[in-house]
Protein backbone atom coordinates (compact mmCIF):
# COMPACT_ATOMS: atom_id res chain seq x y z
CA UNK A 1 0.00 0.00 0.00
CA UNK A 2 1.41 3.37 -1.01
CA UNK A 3 2.26 5.62 1.87
CA UNK A 4 3.80 9.06 1.72
CA UNK A 5 3.60 10.79 5.05
CA UNK A 6 3.61 7.82 7.40
CA UNK A 7 5.91 5.60 5.33
CA UNK A 8 8.69 5.53 7.93
CA UNK A 9 6.53 5.68 11.05
CA UNK A 10 6.76 1.97 11.87
CA UNK A 11 10.41 1.41 11.01
CA UNK A 12 12.00 4.67 12.20
CA UNK A 13 11.27 5.58 15.81
CA UNK A 14 13.49 8.66 15.53
CA UNK A 15 11.95 10.06 12.34
CA UNK A 16 11.24 13.27 14.28
CA UNK A 17 14.95 13.96 14.63
CA UNK A 18 16.83 15.85 11.97
CA UNK A 19 19.58 13.27 11.65
CA UNK A 20 17.19 10.42 10.87
CA UNK A 21 15.02 12.57 8.65
CA UNK A 22 18.03 13.62 6.56
CA UNK A 23 19.39 10.07 6.42
CA UNK A 24 16.12 9.11 4.70
CA UNK A 25 16.44 11.87 2.13
CA UNK A 26 14.91 14.68 4.15
CA UNK A 27 15.51 18.26 2.99
CA UNK A 28 16.76 17.00 -0.40
CA UNK A 29 13.47 18.17 -1.89
CA UNK A 30 14.02 21.63 -0.45
CA UNK A 31 17.44 21.73 -2.07
CA UNK A 32 15.93 20.63 -5.37
CA UNK A 33 13.12 23.18 -5.05
CA UNK A 34 15.48 26.07 -4.35
CA UNK A 35 17.26 25.23 -7.61
CA UNK A 36 14.01 25.40 -9.59
CA UNK A 37 11.99 28.30 -10.96
CA UNK A 38 9.08 29.18 -8.73
CA UNK A 39 6.66 28.95 -11.64
CA UNK A 40 7.89 25.44 -12.41
CA UNK A 41 7.26 24.38 -8.81
CA UNK A 42 3.77 25.84 -8.89
CA UNK A 43 3.13 23.89 -12.10
CA UNK A 44 4.19 20.65 -10.37
CA UNK A 45 1.86 21.31 -7.43
CA UNK A 46 -1.01 21.99 -9.83
CA UNK A 47 -0.24 18.83 -11.76
CA UNK A 48 -0.21 16.82 -8.53
CA UNK A 49 -3.93 17.41 -7.83
CA UNK A 50 -2.98 18.06 -4.22
CA UNK A 51 -6.04 19.31 -2.39
CA UNK A 52 -6.35 21.01 0.95
CA UNK A 53 -6.43 18.25 3.53
CA UNK A 54 -7.61 20.46 6.38
CA UNK A 55 -11.18 19.80 5.35
CA UNK A 56 -12.11 22.08 2.47
CA UNK A 57 -10.39 20.11 -0.29
CA UNK A 58 -9.53 23.20 -2.31
CA UNK A 59 -6.82 22.54 -4.94
CA UNK A 60 -3.56 23.74 -3.39
CA UNK A 61 -1.95 24.86 -6.65
CA UNK A 62 -5.00 26.98 -7.55
CA UNK A 63 -4.92 28.58 -4.12
CA UNK A 64 -1.26 29.49 -4.49
CA UNK A 65 -1.85 30.83 -7.96
CA UNK A 66 -4.25 33.49 -6.65
CA UNK A 67 -1.47 35.14 -4.64
CA UNK A 68 -0.70 38.34 -6.58
CA UNK A 69 2.85 38.59 -7.89
CA UNK A 70 5.39 40.88 -6.25
CA UNK A 71 5.34 43.38 -9.10
CA UNK A 72 1.56 43.75 -8.77
CA UNK A 73 1.45 43.81 -4.98
CA UNK A 74 4.85 44.60 -3.52
CA UNK A 75 5.61 44.01 0.15
CA UNK A 76 5.54 41.04 2.46
CA UNK A 77 3.49 37.90 1.91
CA UNK A 78 3.08 35.03 4.32
CA UNK A 79 2.55 31.31 4.56
CA UNK A 80 0.62 30.17 7.61
CA UNK A 81 0.42 26.55 8.69
CA UNK A 82 -2.93 25.72 10.17
CA UNK A 83 -2.12 23.33 13.02
CA UNK A 84 -5.25 24.28 14.94
CA UNK A 85 -6.78 20.83 14.62
CA UNK A 86 -9.93 20.85 16.79
CA UNK A 87 -12.64 19.01 14.88
CA UNK A 88 -13.96 16.13 16.99
CA UNK A 89 -12.60 12.93 15.48
CA UNK A 90 -9.48 14.53 14.01
CA UNK A 91 -6.06 13.93 15.49
CA UNK A 92 -3.88 13.32 12.43
CA UNK A 93 -2.04 16.63 12.76
CA UNK A 94 -1.13 15.80 16.34
CA UNK A 95 0.56 12.59 15.25
CA UNK A 96 2.12 14.06 12.09
CA UNK A 97 3.61 16.87 14.22
CA UNK A 98 4.85 14.40 16.82
CA UNK A 99 6.40 11.94 14.39
CA UNK A 100 7.38 14.09 11.40
CA UNK A 101 7.95 17.75 12.31
CA UNK A 102 10.70 18.10 9.72
CA UNK A 103 8.44 16.84 6.95
CA UNK A 104 6.16 19.79 7.71
CA UNK A 105 9.02 22.28 8.06
CA UNK A 106 10.47 21.17 4.73
CA UNK A 107 7.06 21.52 3.08
CA UNK A 108 6.58 24.93 4.65
CA UNK A 109 9.97 26.10 3.38
CA UNK A 110 9.11 24.91 -0.13
CA UNK A 111 5.77 26.73 0.00
CA UNK A 112 7.43 29.86 1.40
CA UNK A 113 9.87 29.83 -1.52
CA UNK A 114 7.11 29.51 -4.11
CA UNK A 115 5.02 32.26 -2.49
CA UNK A 116 8.01 34.48 -1.73
CA UNK A 117 7.37 34.58 2.02
CA UNK A 118 10.17 35.71 4.31
CA UNK A 119 8.08 35.28 7.44
CA UNK A 120 6.07 32.12 7.87
CA UNK A 121 3.97 30.95 10.76
CA UNK A 122 2.91 27.74 12.39
CA UNK A 123 -0.30 28.39 14.30
CA UNK A 124 -0.81 25.46 16.64
CA UNK A 125 -3.66 24.89 19.06
CA UNK A 126 -2.68 25.61 22.65
CA UNK A 127 -3.69 22.14 23.78
CA UNK A 128 -0.86 20.66 21.69
CA UNK A 129 1.87 21.85 24.06
CA UNK A 130 3.81 18.61 23.59
CA UNK A 131 3.78 19.15 19.84
CA UNK A 132 4.72 22.82 20.28
CA UNK A 133 7.84 21.67 22.14
CA UNK A 134 8.65 19.17 19.39
CA UNK A 135 8.30 21.86 16.72
CA UNK A 136 10.44 24.28 18.71
CA UNK A 137 13.18 21.69 18.93
CA UNK A 138 12.91 20.72 15.26
CA UNK A 139 13.06 24.36 14.19
CA UNK A 140 16.18 24.88 16.29
CA UNK A 141 17.76 21.81 14.67
CA UNK A 142 16.88 23.02 11.18
CA UNK A 143 18.13 26.51 11.96
CA UNK A 144 21.42 25.20 13.31
CA UNK A 145 21.88 23.14 10.16
CA UNK A 146 21.33 26.28 8.08
CA UNK A 147 18.22 24.85 6.43
CA UNK A 148 15.84 27.74 7.08
CA UNK A 149 17.75 30.10 4.80
CA UNK A 150 16.14 33.51 4.62
CA UNK A 151 12.81 32.32 5.98
CA UNK A 152 11.90 33.06 9.57
CA UNK A 153 9.41 30.55 10.93
CA UNK A 154 7.34 31.81 13.85
CA UNK A 155 5.46 29.57 16.25
CA UNK A 156 2.20 30.81 17.71
CA UNK A 157 -0.36 29.14 19.96
CA UNK A 158 -4.12 29.46 20.00
CA UNK A 159 -6.35 29.83 23.03
CA UNK A 160 -8.89 27.04 22.89
CA UNK A 161 -11.39 28.19 20.26
CA UNK A 162 -12.41 25.65 17.61
CA UNK A 163 -13.33 28.42 15.19
CA UNK A 164 -9.71 29.59 15.10
CA UNK A 165 -9.11 26.59 12.84
CA UNK A 166 -11.07 28.24 10.04
CA UNK A 167 -8.57 30.12 7.86
CA UNK A 168 -9.96 33.64 8.16
CA UNK A 169 -10.76 33.21 11.87
CA UNK A 170 -7.25 31.89 12.34
CA UNK A 171 -5.86 35.08 10.82
CA UNK A 172 -8.05 37.17 13.13
CA UNK A 173 -6.77 35.19 16.12
CA UNK A 174 -3.18 35.71 14.99
CA UNK A 175 -3.88 39.43 14.77
CA UNK A 176 -4.92 39.41 18.42
CA UNK A 177 -8.64 39.63 17.85
CA UNK A 178 -11.71 37.55 18.62
CA UNK A 179 -11.81 34.63 16.19
CA UNK A 180 -14.61 36.00 14.04
CA UNK A 181 -14.49 34.62 10.50
CA UNK A 182 -14.16 37.15 7.71
CA UNK A 183 -16.61 37.29 4.84
CA UNK A 184 -14.58 36.75 1.65
CA UNK A 185 -13.79 38.18 -0.82
CA UNK A 186 -11.09 39.22 -0.53
CA UNK A 187 -9.67 35.78 0.12
CA UNK A 188 -6.60 35.44 2.34
CA UNK A 189 -4.33 34.92 -0.68
CA UNK A 190 -5.15 38.52 -1.65
CA UNK A 191 -5.65 40.08 1.79
CA UNK A 192 -4.79 37.75 4.63
CA UNK A 193 -2.61 38.33 7.68
CA UNK A 194 -2.42 42.09 8.29
CA UNK A 195 -4.16 42.43 4.91
CA UNK A 196 -1.07 41.04 3.13
CA UNK A 197 -1.27 38.15 0.65
CA UNK A 198 -1.31 35.00 2.78
CA UNK A 199 -1.49 31.30 2.02
CA UNK A 200 -3.06 29.25 4.80
CA UNK A 201 -2.45 25.51 4.43
CA UNK A 202 -3.02 22.56 6.70
CA UNK A 203 -0.22 20.49 8.28
CA UNK A 204 -0.98 17.42 6.17
CA UNK A 205 -1.20 19.40 2.92
CA UNK A 206 2.21 21.03 3.36
CA UNK A 207 3.77 17.77 4.52
CA UNK A 208 2.97 16.30 1.08
CA UNK A 209 5.21 18.82 -0.71
CA UNK A 210 8.60 17.13 -0.21
CA UNK A 211 7.26 14.04 -2.00
CA UNK A 212 5.73 16.09 -4.82
CA UNK A 213 8.97 17.96 -5.42
CA UNK A 214 11.04 14.78 -5.27
CA UNK A 215 8.85 12.52 -7.42
CA UNK A 216 7.02 15.09 -9.52
CA UNK A 217 3.40 16.17 -9.60
CA UNK A 218 2.38 13.47 -12.01
CA UNK A 219 3.64 10.65 -9.79
CA UNK A 220 1.65 12.10 -6.89
CA UNK A 221 -1.51 12.49 -8.97
CA UNK A 222 -1.24 8.88 -10.15
CA UNK A 223 -1.39 7.58 -6.58
CA UNK A 224 -4.81 9.11 -5.98
CA UNK A 225 -8.15 9.32 -7.74
CA UNK A 226 -9.09 11.42 -10.78
CA UNK A 227 -9.23 14.83 -9.10
CA UNK A 228 -7.73 14.14 -5.69
CA UNK A 229 -4.05 13.32 -5.87
CA UNK A 230 -1.83 11.37 -3.51
CA UNK A 231 -2.82 9.86 -0.22
CA UNK A 232 -5.09 10.76 2.65
CA UNK A 233 -4.46 10.16 6.33
CA UNK A 234 -7.41 9.06 8.42
CA UNK A 235 -7.45 9.33 12.18
CA UNK A 236 -9.88 6.61 13.18
CA UNK A 237 -11.82 6.21 16.41
CA UNK A 238 -15.16 5.00 17.67
CA UNK A 239 -16.34 1.43 17.29
CA UNK A 240 -13.09 -0.07 15.99
CA UNK A 241 -10.65 -2.65 17.29
CA UNK A 242 -7.53 -0.75 16.26
CA UNK A 243 -8.04 3.02 16.49
CA UNK A 244 -5.17 5.07 15.12
CA UNK A 245 -3.68 6.72 12.06
CA UNK A 246 -4.12 5.09 8.64
CA UNK A 247 -2.77 6.35 5.34
CA UNK A 248 -4.39 5.25 2.09
CA UNK A 249 -4.31 6.38 -1.52
CA UNK A 250 -7.11 8.86 -2.23
CA UNK A 251 -10.08 6.90 -3.49
CA UNK A 252 -9.65 3.93 -1.15
CA UNK A 253 -12.91 2.09 -0.53
CA UNK A 254 -14.62 2.65 2.80
CA UNK A 255 -14.93 -1.13 3.14
CA UNK A 256 -11.15 -1.53 2.99
CA UNK A 257 -10.60 1.18 5.58
CA UNK A 258 -13.00 -0.55 7.97
CA UNK A 259 -11.23 -3.86 7.38
CA UNK A 260 -7.88 -2.31 8.19
CA UNK A 261 -8.98 -0.76 11.48
CA UNK A 262 -11.38 -3.51 12.55
CA UNK A 263 -14.66 -1.69 12.62
CA UNK A 264 -17.31 -2.00 13.80
CA UNK A 265 -16.42 -3.91 16.99
CA UNK A 266 -17.19 -7.64 17.02
CA UNK A 267 -20.84 -8.41 17.61
CA UNK A 268 -21.94 -4.92 16.67
CA UNK A 269 -23.70 -3.77 13.53
CA UNK A 270 -22.48 -0.83 11.50
CA UNK A 271 -24.68 2.22 12.03
CA UNK A 272 -22.64 4.66 9.98
CA UNK A 273 -19.22 6.16 9.49
CA UNK A 274 -18.48 9.83 10.07
CA UNK A 275 -15.90 10.32 7.35
CA UNK A 276 -14.02 13.45 8.32
CA UNK A 277 -14.90 14.81 11.75
CA UNK A 278 -18.27 15.35 13.43
CA UNK A 279 -19.28 18.19 11.11
CA UNK A 280 -19.68 15.64 8.31
CA UNK A 281 -22.90 13.60 8.27
CA UNK A 282 -22.23 9.86 8.31
CA UNK A 283 -21.79 7.52 5.38
CA UNK A 284 -24.06 4.49 5.57
CA UNK A 285 -23.85 0.73 4.97
CA UNK A 286 -24.83 1.31 1.32
CA UNK A 287 -21.76 3.52 0.88
CA UNK A 288 -19.23 0.82 1.78
CA UNK A 289 -18.02 0.59 -1.78
CA UNK A 290 -17.73 4.25 -2.59
CA UNK A 291 -14.28 5.67 -3.10
CA UNK A 292 -13.06 7.98 -0.40
CA UNK A 293 -11.94 11.09 -2.22
CA UNK A 294 -13.30 14.63 -2.04
CA UNK A 295 -15.70 14.39 -4.96
CA UNK A 296 -17.04 10.85 -4.42
CA UNK A 297 -17.79 11.49 -0.75
CA UNK A 298 -19.53 14.70 -1.69
CA UNK A 299 -21.64 12.81 -4.20
CA UNK A 300 -22.66 10.48 -1.36
CA UNK A 301 -24.11 13.46 0.51
CA UNK A 302 -21.36 14.29 2.95
CA UNK A 303 -17.74 15.51 3.03
CA UNK A 304 -14.32 13.93 3.32
CA UNK A 305 -13.39 16.72 5.72
CA UNK A 306 -10.16 16.33 7.60
CA UNK A 307 -10.07 12.55 7.75
CA UNK A 308 -11.36 12.27 11.31
CA UNK A 309 -13.25 9.02 10.92
CA UNK A 310 -15.61 7.88 13.65
CA UNK A 311 -17.23 4.48 13.28
CA UNK A 312 -20.73 4.28 14.73
CA UNK A 313 -22.46 1.04 15.69
CA UNK A 314 -25.94 -0.11 16.64
CA UNK A 315 -25.38 0.45 20.37
CA UNK A 316 -25.19 4.18 19.70
CA UNK A 317 -28.20 6.48 19.46
CA UNK A 318 -28.52 9.12 16.73
CA UNK A 319 -30.26 11.62 19.04
CA UNK A 320 -27.46 11.37 21.58
CA UNK A 321 -24.88 11.78 18.82
CA UNK A 322 -26.64 14.77 17.29
CA UNK A 323 -27.03 16.31 20.74
CA UNK A 324 -23.33 15.90 21.46
CA UNK A 325 -22.38 17.53 18.16
CA UNK A 326 -24.86 20.40 18.52
CA UNK A 327 -23.69 20.99 22.09
CA UNK A 328 -20.17 21.29 20.74
CA UNK A 329 -21.24 23.69 17.98
CA UNK A 330 -23.22 25.82 20.43
CA UNK A 331 -20.15 26.12 22.62
CA UNK A 332 -17.92 26.93 19.66
CA UNK A 333 -20.21 29.27 17.70
CA UNK A 334 -18.35 32.57 17.67
CA UNK A 335 -21.56 34.57 17.98
CA UNK A 336 -21.05 36.76 14.94
CA UNK A 337 -24.01 35.56 12.83
CA UNK A 338 -27.39 35.51 14.56
CA UNK A 339 -28.77 32.34 12.88
CA UNK A 340 -25.82 30.25 14.10
CA UNK A 341 -25.49 31.85 17.53
CA UNK A 342 -29.19 31.39 18.36
CA UNK A 343 -29.93 28.38 16.19
CA UNK A 344 -27.18 26.17 17.53
CA UNK A 345 -28.43 26.83 21.03
CA UNK A 346 -32.05 26.15 20.09
CA UNK A 347 -31.05 22.88 18.44
CA UNK A 348 -29.15 21.78 21.50
CA UNK A 349 -32.08 22.58 23.76
CA UNK A 350 -34.61 20.77 21.58
CA UNK A 351 -32.34 17.73 21.35
CA UNK A 352 -31.88 17.85 25.10
CA UNK A 353 -35.64 17.82 25.50
CA UNK A 354 -35.85 14.74 23.28
CA UNK A 355 -33.20 13.00 25.38
CA UNK A 356 -35.12 13.95 28.52
CA UNK A 357 -38.19 12.13 27.23
CA UNK A 358 -40.13 15.38 26.95
CA UNK A 359 -40.01 15.65 23.18
CA UNK A 360 -43.05 16.15 21.00
CA UNK A 361 -43.59 15.34 17.35
CA UNK A 362 -43.34 19.04 16.45
CA UNK A 363 -39.79 19.08 17.86
CA UNK A 364 -38.43 17.05 14.98
CA UNK A 365 -40.00 19.40 12.43
CA UNK A 366 -38.73 22.36 14.38
CA UNK A 367 -35.21 20.96 14.40
CA UNK A 368 -35.29 20.62 10.62
CA UNK A 369 -36.71 24.10 10.24
CA UNK A 370 -34.10 25.67 12.52
CA UNK A 371 -31.38 23.89 10.57
CA UNK A 372 -32.71 25.07 7.22
CA UNK A 373 -32.67 28.63 8.50
CA UNK A 374 -28.97 28.47 9.32
CA UNK A 375 -27.21 26.54 6.56
CA UNK A 376 -26.27 28.88 3.73
CA UNK A 377 -27.28 31.96 5.69
CA UNK A 378 -24.13 32.51 7.71
CA UNK A 379 -20.53 33.55 7.06
CA UNK A 380 -18.69 30.34 7.81
CA UNK A 381 -18.84 26.57 7.66
CA UNK A 382 -19.48 26.16 11.39
CA UNK A 383 -22.93 27.66 11.01
CA UNK A 384 -23.62 25.61 7.90
CA UNK A 385 -22.73 22.56 9.94
CA UNK A 386 -25.37 23.25 12.59
CA UNK A 387 -28.06 22.67 9.99
CA UNK A 388 -26.23 19.95 8.09
CA UNK A 389 -25.84 17.81 11.21
CA UNK A 390 -29.56 18.07 12.04
CA UNK A 391 -30.61 17.20 8.52
CA UNK A 392 -27.98 14.47 8.31
CA UNK A 393 -29.03 12.61 11.45
CA UNK A 394 -32.81 13.13 11.22
CA UNK A 395 -32.72 12.03 7.57
CA UNK A 396 -30.56 8.97 8.14
CA UNK A 397 -31.97 7.76 11.46
CA UNK A 398 -35.63 8.82 11.58
CA UNK A 399 -36.53 5.88 13.87
CA UNK A 400 -34.10 7.02 16.57
CA UNK A 401 -35.79 10.41 16.59
CA UNK A 402 -39.38 9.11 16.49
CA UNK A 403 -38.60 6.79 19.40
CA UNK A 404 -37.85 9.83 21.55
CA UNK A 405 -41.18 11.51 20.95
CA UNK A 406 -43.97 11.14 23.52
CA UNK A 407 -46.98 9.44 22.07
CA UNK A 408 -50.10 11.58 22.19
CA UNK A 409 -52.18 11.27 25.33
CA UNK B 1 -11.09 54.98 37.25
CA UNK B 2 -10.93 55.01 41.05
CA UNK B 3 -7.46 55.31 42.64
CA UNK B 4 -7.78 51.71 43.84
CA UNK B 5 -8.59 50.44 40.37
CA UNK B 6 -5.72 52.42 38.86
CA UNK B 7 -3.38 50.93 41.42
CA UNK B 8 -4.61 47.41 40.61
CA UNK B 9 -3.77 48.00 36.95
CA UNK B 10 -0.36 49.44 37.80
CA UNK B 11 0.48 46.53 40.09
CA UNK B 12 -1.05 43.77 37.97
CA UNK B 13 2.35 42.25 37.20
CA UNK B 14 5.82 41.84 38.69
CA UNK B 15 8.72 43.58 36.90
CA UNK B 16 9.76 40.21 35.39
CA UNK B 17 6.24 39.61 34.12
CA UNK B 18 6.11 43.12 32.68
CA UNK B 19 9.35 42.38 30.82
CA UNK B 20 7.93 39.11 29.50
CA UNK B 21 4.82 40.90 28.24
CA UNK B 22 6.91 43.55 26.53
CA UNK B 23 8.90 40.75 24.90
CA UNK B 24 5.65 39.38 23.38
CA UNK B 25 5.05 42.79 21.76
CA UNK B 26 8.38 42.37 19.93
CA UNK B 27 8.37 38.67 19.13
CA UNK B 28 6.46 38.82 15.83
CA UNK B 29 6.66 41.17 12.80
CA UNK B 30 3.66 43.14 14.13
CA UNK B 31 2.97 44.08 17.76
CA UNK B 32 -0.63 42.84 17.83
CA UNK B 33 0.42 39.32 16.77
CA UNK B 34 1.76 38.78 20.29
CA UNK B 35 -1.49 39.49 22.13
CA UNK B 36 -2.86 35.94 22.41
CA UNK B 37 0.49 34.63 23.62
CA UNK B 38 0.72 37.49 26.14
CA UNK B 39 -2.72 36.65 27.51
CA UNK B 40 -1.69 32.99 27.68
CA UNK B 41 1.21 34.10 29.89
CA UNK B 42 -1.18 36.06 32.12
CA UNK B 43 -3.44 33.02 32.46
CA UNK B 44 -0.41 30.93 33.43
CA UNK B 45 0.75 33.39 36.10
CA UNK B 46 -2.61 34.32 37.63
CA UNK B 47 -4.51 31.18 36.60
CA UNK B 48 -7.20 33.59 35.43
CA UNK B 49 -7.42 36.88 33.53
CA UNK B 50 -8.91 39.76 35.51
CA UNK B 51 -9.94 43.16 34.18
CA UNK B 52 -6.98 44.91 35.87
CA UNK B 53 -4.51 42.52 34.23
CA UNK B 54 -6.19 42.92 30.85
CA UNK B 55 -6.06 46.69 31.27
CA UNK B 56 -2.31 46.59 31.90
CA UNK B 57 -1.81 44.29 28.88
CA UNK B 58 -3.82 46.79 26.84
CA UNK B 59 -1.50 49.60 27.94
CA UNK B 60 1.58 47.56 27.07
CA UNK B 61 0.19 46.66 23.64
CA UNK B 62 -1.16 50.15 22.98
CA UNK B 63 -4.68 48.82 22.50
CA UNK B 64 -8.01 49.93 23.96
CA UNK B 65 -9.02 47.99 27.07
CA UNK B 66 -12.30 46.88 25.54
CA UNK B 67 -10.46 45.19 22.68
CA UNK B 68 -8.23 43.17 25.01
CA UNK B 69 -11.14 42.39 27.33
CA UNK B 70 -13.20 41.24 24.36
CA UNK B 71 -10.42 38.86 23.35
CA UNK B 72 -9.81 37.67 26.91
CA UNK B 73 -13.48 36.78 27.37
CA UNK B 74 -13.83 35.16 23.94
CA UNK B 75 -11.29 32.36 24.19
CA UNK B 76 -11.89 29.34 26.46
CA UNK B 77 -8.24 29.21 27.59
CA UNK B 78 -8.72 32.46 29.47
CA UNK B 79 -10.88 32.27 32.58
CA UNK B 80 -12.46 34.63 35.09
CA UNK B 81 -12.44 31.84 37.67
CA UNK B 82 -9.12 30.77 39.13
CA UNK B 83 -8.00 27.41 37.81
CA UNK B 84 -5.93 24.99 39.84
CA UNK B 85 -2.16 24.96 39.36
CA UNK B 86 -2.92 21.82 37.46
CA UNK B 87 -5.83 22.48 35.15
CA UNK B 88 -7.30 19.12 34.23
CA UNK B 89 -9.39 18.74 31.11
CA UNK B 90 -11.63 15.79 30.32
CA UNK B 91 -12.62 15.67 26.68
CA UNK B 92 -16.33 15.32 25.93
CA UNK B 93 -16.13 15.41 22.14
CA UNK B 94 -18.14 12.74 20.36
CA UNK B 95 -15.69 9.83 20.50
CA UNK B 96 -14.77 10.54 24.11
CA UNK B 97 -18.44 10.92 25.01
CA UNK B 98 -19.24 7.57 23.41
CA UNK B 99 -16.28 6.08 25.28
CA UNK B 100 -17.71 7.17 28.64
CA UNK B 101 -16.52 10.71 29.38
CA UNK B 102 -19.63 11.45 31.48
CA UNK B 103 -18.67 8.69 33.91
CA UNK B 104 -15.13 10.03 34.09
CA UNK B 105 -16.47 13.52 34.85
CA UNK B 106 -18.24 12.07 37.88
CA UNK B 107 -15.04 10.28 38.85
CA UNK B 108 -13.09 13.56 38.64
CA UNK B 109 -15.65 15.34 40.79
CA UNK B 110 -15.51 12.59 43.39
CA UNK B 111 -11.73 12.11 43.37
CA UNK B 112 -10.78 15.79 43.42
CA UNK B 113 -13.71 16.65 45.70
CA UNK B 114 -14.72 19.78 43.80
CA UNK B 115 -17.30 20.56 41.12
CA UNK B 116 -16.10 21.47 37.64
CA UNK B 117 -14.38 24.83 37.16
CA UNK B 118 -13.58 25.13 40.86
CA UNK B 119 -10.08 24.78 42.26
CA UNK B 120 -9.41 22.53 45.22
CA UNK B 121 -9.04 24.46 48.52
CA UNK B 122 -5.23 24.19 48.33
CA UNK B 123 -5.38 25.64 44.81
CA UNK B 124 -3.51 22.70 43.31
CA UNK B 125 -6.13 21.19 41.01
CA UNK B 126 -9.23 22.02 39.05
CA UNK B 127 -11.10 20.10 36.38
CA UNK B 128 -13.47 20.89 33.54
CA UNK B 129 -14.96 19.19 30.50
CA UNK B 130 -13.24 20.34 27.32
CA UNK B 131 -14.14 20.29 23.67
CA UNK B 132 -12.20 17.85 21.47
CA UNK B 133 -8.54 17.84 22.52
CA UNK B 134 -7.45 15.78 19.51
CA UNK B 135 -6.80 12.43 21.15
CA UNK B 136 -9.85 10.44 20.07
CA UNK B 137 -7.92 7.18 19.85
CA UNK B 138 -7.34 7.40 23.62
CA UNK B 139 -10.85 8.45 24.57
CA UNK B 140 -12.07 9.53 26.98
CA UNK B 141 -8.95 11.67 26.83
CA UNK B 142 -7.45 13.48 29.78
CA UNK B 143 -5.07 16.43 29.71
CA UNK B 144 -3.26 18.52 32.30
CA UNK B 145 -2.08 22.05 31.53
CA UNK B 146 -2.38 21.59 27.76
CA UNK B 147 -0.51 18.32 27.75
CA UNK B 148 -2.19 15.03 26.90
CA UNK B 149 -2.07 12.51 29.74
CA UNK B 150 -3.89 9.69 27.95
CA UNK B 151 -7.04 7.72 28.59
CA UNK B 152 -9.08 8.82 31.58
CA UNK B 153 -9.62 5.90 33.92
CA UNK B 154 -10.33 5.67 37.61
CA UNK B 155 -6.67 4.82 38.00
CA UNK B 156 -5.24 7.66 35.92
CA UNK B 157 -7.55 10.13 37.68
CA UNK B 158 -6.49 8.85 41.12
CA UNK B 159 -2.88 9.65 40.18
CA UNK B 160 -3.56 13.31 39.32
CA UNK B 161 -3.00 14.50 42.89
CA UNK B 162 0.53 13.11 42.98
CA UNK B 163 1.44 14.14 39.46
CA UNK B 164 4.49 16.34 39.21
Amino acid sequence: MTKILTKHFDSEPKFHELETYRKLGGYESLKKALGMERAALLAEVKKSNLRGLGGAGFPTGLKWETVPSEDKVPGPRFVVVNADESEPGCYKDRILLTRAPHQLIEGLLIASYVIGAKDSFIFIRGEYQNQYDILEKALAEADQAGLLGAVKIHLMRGAGAYISGLDTALLETMEGKKAWPRQPPPFPTVAGLMAKPTVVNNVETLSMLPFIVREGGEAFAKIGGPKSGGTVVFSISGSVERPGLYEFPMGVKLRDVLLACGGPLPGRKLKGVIPGGTSMPPLMEKDLDIQLDFDSVRAAGTFLGAGGMIVLDDTMDAVEIAHNIERFLTHESCGQCTPCREGSNWSERILHRLLDGKGEAADIDNLSRVGENITGKVICALGDTVGMVLKGYIGRYPEDFKKRVKSNG
Amino acid sequence: MTPDAALAVKNAFTPEQEAALVAWTKKYPYTNLGLIEALRAVQDWHRKVEPAAAARVAEIFGMPFNHVWGVATFFPTFTRWKTGEKRVGICHGLTCYLAGSSKMEKCLEKTLGVPKKTATPDGKLSWEPMECIGACEQGPALQVNDRLVGKATEESISKLKDMK
